[in-house]
């Protein structure tokens, strides 16, 4: 029997608790930590089922190579001979830019740090990328342009400090629970609660203002809030004149978006952008929180901007309880983009185009000639596949035959790549096209560092030992790099890669396993003094002053039409992660949610003659799938909603890969599709 | 009377490793206290209510059953020692004696009994709870209880296998007379307004006076995490599931929740309790009235731990106090 205090592999919250092992090793149950300051000794439903998926039997556990079409087991030395030598044959023959590297938001600080290295020092390409392209890559790009930092401007705990909390595009309670909760605690206790969804989502029940505004149209909503704001004479003159720039811009922009004009683009009344205006520029710390509702559009970047605008318009940045906060996702994608896995940066935002980061790190890795062009992202490397300019793929911890927008042409991707070496846990679609299946290890059987959403860069411990023959990330990718003759990647433990982290990346340089201890520690941490930073922008922006990023409006790549009249918009449900792998090994959350299913309103549904449980098909120019109905308000009219999370049923066969055009972001959020009954 | 530190408790407990699993209270890396090996971190007997349930050491959250594979079928082994486990609370013990009735009654659970048959269970109270709260003493429904008197620990027991163990606890320091009187006296004394505010939200319900609308606000504020049942040392459901790997095929028990839709869910995909207001009224309804009619008890005693693990303030002492504002 033992207790090992880790952080959580689900959402980006990062909540501790402890995993407990049997006397055999078997990790039989979690249990919360009391004294952690962001789960206070609660969890939600996933959190207390993490120890589950880690045993189970479906778990890859040997090395396998496809030979003769079939992928068959072989040994550690057979299996990293070929990734070695068939990559090193791609650069040799195509050129270091025909390979390509996805990193892993699942997998932890030090593997993301050497995924990049490996990529970069070793392969000498910036074609390094992961999943934050798909959930938060507007982010990352909206709030540096604007404050400096592409991150949560606040810690969670300020949601209990604000007093008026704006929420949109994030289902919290679902996607981020214990933040969800703290949230509902803050509206109990009497602060103002604003919903821009136009999902009935929980916290709309609990809301003062529930606003259901038509997808896609969140430039001119907020824009409207700015006018009436503006023109009401109730922003923050103080704020705006001291500590921004670029507002002459901003008001020229916001003025041509009236609340009369705006309800109309966004299918509300203008009362509504009107109270939600006023409610919040009232507030003496008023929040705003967002998530991919915000994110996963092709207008994403503007969306971000325009959200980051209305907190400068209001004075609500650089204080307790006010702030932009974007929710991640996955449990370690703020800390997977802090590390550089990212076609455009080290570790630490470092640009590649900066000719004196990189003789920085050339010298950190005893290297030269690191590549100085951004390469390819995760979305634009698959449009590249698909041209046959890609022929070396290495994926760790990713499933973009799950993930990834319009499967069928991530399908004919992936299919003309030469070689794809996939790194992961269990078996999953993307299988399909690996030539080498390298087993990892699960959170819990291995030590490391996870980011969380509030910059909290914590510990994750070796619970167990690992299943099979796994390994974890790090040692894979460090003698894949040593088989390379590369003699800069050995280290002892993940401890030895923070400190290499920590001494090439200043926001984390005052980081150690020694500081991070039981409770972690948030950066900017400058040096091993520096308390860690809980707010950003306090007195001063990272960029010096703020930069109101005003946007035009910019309709959606692909809204309903005649022949496929509905709006699809795609998210998660709460009981599933993802692409399905863990939790759908899970118990009780696969019985929770056992069939893909499409949210679709009553009316809508008895239209096309369907009712709740009948299973229909839903499809859009792209493909289509057999998926069981829900017949629910939820959803406004019009509108319907889908989860990816099953293989059975692939969600993103159905969205488009239209993209951002500054992040490449996929509009997961919104594309035209229309329903039928099965027969 | 003699009294004990808790190191000369220490010492005692972990020299009774070679004839007793045994299982303690201590204190885990981020401070939280933890029911471990004596061995796996500083002994904490003082703090109050563990935040897992103890009753876990006898109906654990994960739990193989059975394997099958090929022509072989192993059913579980029984216990190599006898489980021996401290840091139950007075409110522990009356959940223990709870599920004791409710495993033995009727079909008598075998996997349960398989750990609880032949363990000895210690409550810690008295002058030793969080922030200097004291704590309830048990006075039985347990086989020994360590009673803190502010220092030092007095030891009572309440039966044979108690007794014994006490038998062979060295050291200790001779106690003035009426301690323990004084103690008892002052576990009287505590204040009963949650058994109070219990007793009256039970009645509510029974009486059927409190409206599907309160369970419906309640129920909006529920994340349905599963905390609440799987905290409680009085919930007892379970899902049995098998997992086949290869030739193998291995049966498991896991802790079930009553919050989550799947629980009641029929193969139709029909669901009696489909209405979240639905369960969220059923775990407290079970406790403070089913139970009641069945049992006749109510089935909370108190632990606090839901309270404790509720991310949104709902457990079932909060529950009641809004009941009773509202409907008392």
């Amino acid at each position: 029997m033992k207790r090992t205090l880790t952080t959580c592999p689900y959402c980006g919250t990062g909540c501790g608790f402890y995993l407990v092992a049997d006397d055999a090793g078997k990790l039989v149950a979690v249990e919360p930590a009391t004294g952690h300051p962001v789960a206070r000794g609660q969890l939600c439903v996933k959190g207390w089922s993490a120890f589950e998926f880690v045993n189970h039997p479906d778990r890859l556990t040997v090395p396998l190579i496809r030979r003769n079409g079939k992928l068959e087991e072989a040994s550690w030395d057979e299996a990293l001979d070929v990734v070695a030598g068939r990559l090193a044959e791609v650069r040799d023959k195509h050129g270091a830019d025909a390979l390509a590297f996805f990193s892993s938001a699942k997998t932890t600080n030090e593997e993301n740090y050497l995924m990049m290295k490996l990529a970069r020092a070793v392969f000498k390409t910036n074609n390094v990328d992961h999943c934050a392209r798909l959930c938060h890559a507007s982010t990352v790009a909206g709030l540096a342009a604007t404050f400096g930092s592409g991150a949560m401007t606040n810690s969670v705990s300020c949601v209990e400090a604000s007093d008026c909390i704006f929420v949109t595009g994030s289902n919290t309670t679902e996607q981020h629970p214990l933040i969800g909760s703290r949230i509902i605690k803050a509206v109990r206790n009497g602060a103002k609660l604003i919903v821009a969804d136009n999902r009935r989502i929980r916290l709309a029940r609990l809301a003062d203002i529930h606003v259901r505004w038509l997808n896609g149209t969140d430039v001119p909503f907020v824009n409207a809030i700015m006018n009436v704001i503006i023109s009401e004479g109730l922003e923050d003159r103080e704020f705006v004149e001291t500590r921004t720039e670029n507002y002459e811009e901003l008001k020229k922009v916001v003025a041509k978006y009236p609340p009369e004009e705006a309800a109309k683009i966004c299918r509300i009344t203008p009362k509504e952008i009107r109270d939600v205006a006023r409610m919040f520029a009232a507030a003496e710390r008023g929040m705003i929180i967002y998530s991919m509702g915000i994110t996963q559009h092709t207008h994403g970047v503007d969306n971000v901007k325009s959200l980051a605008n209305l907190a400068m318009l209001t004075g609500n940045i650089g204080r307790v309880g006010t702030g932009v906060n974007p929710l991640r996702g996955q449990n370690n994608v703020q800390g997977a983009c802090d590390m550089g896995a990212l076609p455009d940066v080290y570790s630490g935002y470092q640009k590649v185009t900066d000719a004196a980061i990189r003789a920085k790190f050339e010298k950190a890795w005893h290297v030269t000639h690191l590549p100085a062009e951004v390469g390819h992202t995760v979305t634009t490397a698959i449009n590249a596949a698909a041209e046959g300019d890609i022929h070396g793929l290495y994926i760790m911890g990713e499933n973009p035959m799950m993930s990834d927008p319009d499967l069928n042409h991530v399908r004919e991707a992936l299919g003309k790549i030469d070689f794809v070496v996939q790194q992961d846990i269990f078996l999953n679609p993307t299988s399909e096209f690996a030539d080498v299946v390298l087993p990892a290890t699960t959170y819990a059987e291995k030590d490391g560092t996870f980011t969380s959403t509030e910059r909290r860069v914590q510990q994750i411990r070796k619970a167990a030992r690992p299943v099979g023959q796994s390994r974890a990330d790090w040692e894979i990718l460090c003698d894949v790099a040593a088989r390379l003759g590369y003699d800069g990647m050995r280290y002892g433990s993940p401890s030895e890669v923070m400190d290499e982290i920590a001494s090439v990346t200043p926001i984390y340089g005052g980081m150690s396993f020694e500081r991070i201890g039981a409770v972690g520690l948030q950066w900017p941490c400058l040096d091993r003094d520096h308390p860690g930073t809980p707010v950003l922008h306090v007195g001063k922006f990272s960029r010096g002053k703020g930069l109101f990023g005003p946007a035009d409006y910019r309709p959606s790549a692909e809204m309903p039409d005649e022949d496929y009249p509905l709006l699809l918009s795609t998210g998660r449900c709460y009981f599933h992660w993802h692409t399905g792998t863990m939790t759908r090994r899970s118990r009780l959350l696969d019985r929770e949610e056992r069939f893909p299913y499409v949210e679709i309103h009553p009316a809508d549904a008895k239209k096309l003659g369907i009712r709740d449980r009948d299973w229909v098909f839903v499809a859009t120019r792209r493909g289509e799938i057999r998926v069981m109905a829900r017949v629910t308000d939820v959803v406004i009219e019009g509108v319907i909603f889908m989860t990816f999370h099953f293989e059975e049923a692939p969600a993103n066969l159905l969205t488009i890969n239209a993209l951002d055009p500054v992040a490449k972001i996929p509009e997961y959020k919104v594309c035209a599709a229309r329903v039928r009954r099965a027969p | 009377m003699k009294a004990y530190t808790s190191a000369e408790l220490d010492v005692f407990l972990k020299s009774l490793a070679s004839d007793y699993d045994v299982r303690v209270p201590v204190e885990a890396d981020d401070g939280t206290r933890v029911l471990g090996r004596p061995d796996d971190g500083p002994p904490a007997l003082a703090g109050g209510a563990l935040a897992a349930k103890p009753t876990a050491v006898f109906f654990p959250h994960f739990d193989e059953v059975l394997t099958h594979d090929r022509d072989r079928l192993d059913v579980q082994k029984p216990v190599e020692k006898p489980i021996l486990v401290v840091g139950f609370t007075a409110q522990d013990a009356d959940c223990l004696e709870f599920i004791d009735r409710f495993y033995s009654e009727n079909f008598r659970d075998d996997i349960y009994f398989n750990k609880r048959d032949g363990s000895v269970v210690a409550v810690v109270s008295g002058r030793c709870g969080k922030d200097g709260a004291f704590l309830k003493i048990a006075g039985g429904k347990c086989d020994l209880e360590f009673i803190c008197e502010g220092e030092r620990f007095l030891v009572a027991t309440y039966s044979k296998a108690g007794k014994g163990l006490a038998a062979k606890l060295n050291g200790g320091e001779a106690v003035a007379q009426g301690v323990l009187e004084t103690l008892r006296k002052e576990s009287d004394a505590l204040p009963t307004d949650d058994d109070e505010l219990l007793r009256c939200a039970s009645k509510l319900l029974l009486a059927d006076k409190v409206p599907d609308a309160f369970w419906d606000a309640i129920s909006d504020r529920c994340i349905a995490c599963t905390g609440c049942n799987l905290v409680c040392p009085t919930c007892t459901c379970f899902e049995v599931f098998d997992r086949t790997g290869g030739t193998t095929v291995r049966r498991y028990r896991e802790w079930d929740s009553c919050q989550l839709e799947g629980f009641m869910r029929e193969a139709s995909g029909h669901n009696p309790m489909g209405k979240q207001f639905q369960r969220t009224r059923r775990r407290i309804h079970h406790k403070l009235a089913a139970d009641v009619t069945r049992w006749d008890t109510l089935s909370c005693f108190l632990c606090g731990r839901c309270d404790d693990v509720c991310p949104t303030g709902i457990g079932i002492k909060a529950v009641c106090r809004e009941m009773v504002e509202k409907y008392g």
